[in-house]
């Protein structure tokens, strides 16, 4: 399901002579819409934040090459994290360096985070829920955090099967997993 | 209560918290859902869990997220750098006009006719779940570029596989007989790729299926890297790659990743160890 912020009004074919300017209006209207979410996506998945950057501007790039062939334009949302998705495993896998975990990109960058907690107890009980939710999502296998993730941004079950090449039942049971085991990690 | 009816699904109770229920299934939950308790509870339980979990991501996430105006500048310069559409056809145009090219193009034409030869003598894969996932050995044999391996290694080649131009995807459908494919349901991908010194002809491209399959393009994608690894890292000489993934790429995967399933398919744990999935 695509949001009313996404359905572009995108003529069913591009004419070749405005297909370029069709195509790049396209690209900066979705990159407003979704260079956050793809942003904090692929930062999600281990990335460091300069790297994620350019990750979602490689995505978006690939977005505009896409449209100006006149390719499929339904789901773009699934095609684009699909895009930013393979492109950071990939860029993950050749870095050389070791992956960060899990989450680990940005809080490199801001160690503590702003904790609204009033009180020491409470912010104690929230290191520790924080703690235990992070060692969850790092435990959960590589397509089990795709789906988690990308349900975190909203993509629907459909968009995240189309994006990870997977069967929506595959989708539904990876999501239903992993909010178990979150769900046993705050009530533990 | 209703005990004969069975409780929903968990599946159902996913969809429905997304609204991507058709309307009559979605009145069919929430009948069920008003008779029964457990059901109720569950899907609470399951909306509660991802709320508690998207508000954990966000915070996680948010504070260190860089301002988009900066990103949307160098988009824009990329943007107005990137080639306009049908600057592709110019320079290839261009590019086979040089003398030499020329050459390489004729060899590269002659190699296709060989391996079409080839391929008319030999059994295509059999097996219903391959039947669209791989191409047909008559229209797609496989063309190479006459490349050398280190050609295929270094960094101008590896940077970027070239999109395949719009009148040359037509006539890949044209060949196999598609009219007006669906939206979404192909992707036009070499089956050489260029990483590998594939051509960017009509025999060495085809409509492979996008998604619902198990042999799909990413499982693909997966092999061609593999590949291109052991290609430039000398362990497997350039002709054998070329060879293996053009004769049959499903094989060629079974063999070098040493299994019989893809290892991005939905009844594996999602794979680390395939890069592109």
């Amino acid at each position: 399901m695509v949001p009313a912020e996404l359905a572009l009004a995108l003529p069913r074919s591009l004419e070749r002579q405005d297909a370029g300017s069709e195509a790049e209006r396209a690209v900066t209207q979705l990159f407003g819409a979704l260079r956050d979410p793809v942003l904090r996506y692929v930062t999600a998945l281990g990335l460091r934040s300069e790297e994620a950057e350019e990750i979602v501007q490689e995505t978006f790039i690939a977005l505009l090459r896409h449209l100006r062939l006149g390719r499929p334009q339904t789901n773009l949302r699934g095609w684009i994290f699909r895009v930013a998705h393979n492109l950071a495993l990939k860029r993950r896998q050749r870095s050389g360096r070791a992956p960060l975990r899990s989450l680990e990109g940005l809080a490199l960058e801001g160690e503590a985070r702003p904790d609204p907690a009033p009180n020491p107890e409470e912010q104690l009980a929230g290191g520790q829920r924080r703690r235990r939710l992070l060692a969850v999502v790092r435990a959960l296998p590589e397509r089990d955090r795709g789906c988690l993730f990308m349900r975190a941004e909203g993509l629907g079950y459909r968009e995240i099967a189309a994006a990870l090449g997977i069967s929506l039942g595959a989708v539904c049971l990876s999501v239903k997993r992993s909010l178990d085991r979150l769900a046993r990690a705050e009530g533990a | 209560m209703h005990p004969q009816r069975p409780h929903l699904e968990d599946q159902d109770l996913l969809l429905a918290a997304s609204a991507e229920l058709p309307a009559a299934e979605t009145a069919e939950v929430r009948s069920h859902l008003a008779s029964c308790e457990g059901c109720r509870a569950r899907m609470a339980d399951l909306e509660h869990a991802m709320g508690e979990f998207r508000r954990f991501y966000r915070q996680e996430l948010d504070a260190g997220l860089p301002p988009a105006d900066r990103s949307l500048e160098r988009l824009q310069a990329r943007i107005d750098a990137a080639e306009p559409p049908g600057a592709w056809h110019q320079r290839t145009r261009r590019w086979l006009r040089q003398p030499g090219l020329a050459l390489a193009a004729s060899v590269a034409l002659a190699v296709g006719v060989f391996q079409l030869a080839q391929a008319r003598g030999r059994r295509g894969p059999s097996g219903a779940e391959h039947s669209v996932a791989v191409p047909s050995p008559r229209l797609t044999p496989g063309v190479t570029l006459p490349l050398t391996q280190r050609d295929v290694c270094s960094a101008a080649t590896q940077a970027q596989v070239p999109a395949v131009p719009d009148a040359l995807q037509r006539q890949v459908f044209a060949a196999y007989g598609i009219k007006d494919p669906a939206p979404g349901a192909y992707e036009v991908d070499y089956l050489i790729t260029p990483q590998l010194g594939g051509a960017s002809s009509l025999r060495n491209l085809w409509p492979e299926p996008y998604f619902d399959t198990r042999w799909n393009a990413r499982v693909k994608d997966a092999l061609e890297d593999r590949l291109h690894q052991l290609v430039c890292s000398g362990q497997l000489d350039l002709a054998t790659a070329q060879r293996d993934i053009a004769r049959d790429w499903i094989a060629a995967y079974k063999k070098y990743f040493d299994t019989d399933q893809p290892l991005a398919a939905p009844e594996g744990d999602g794979g680390e160890n395939t890069g592109s999935v």
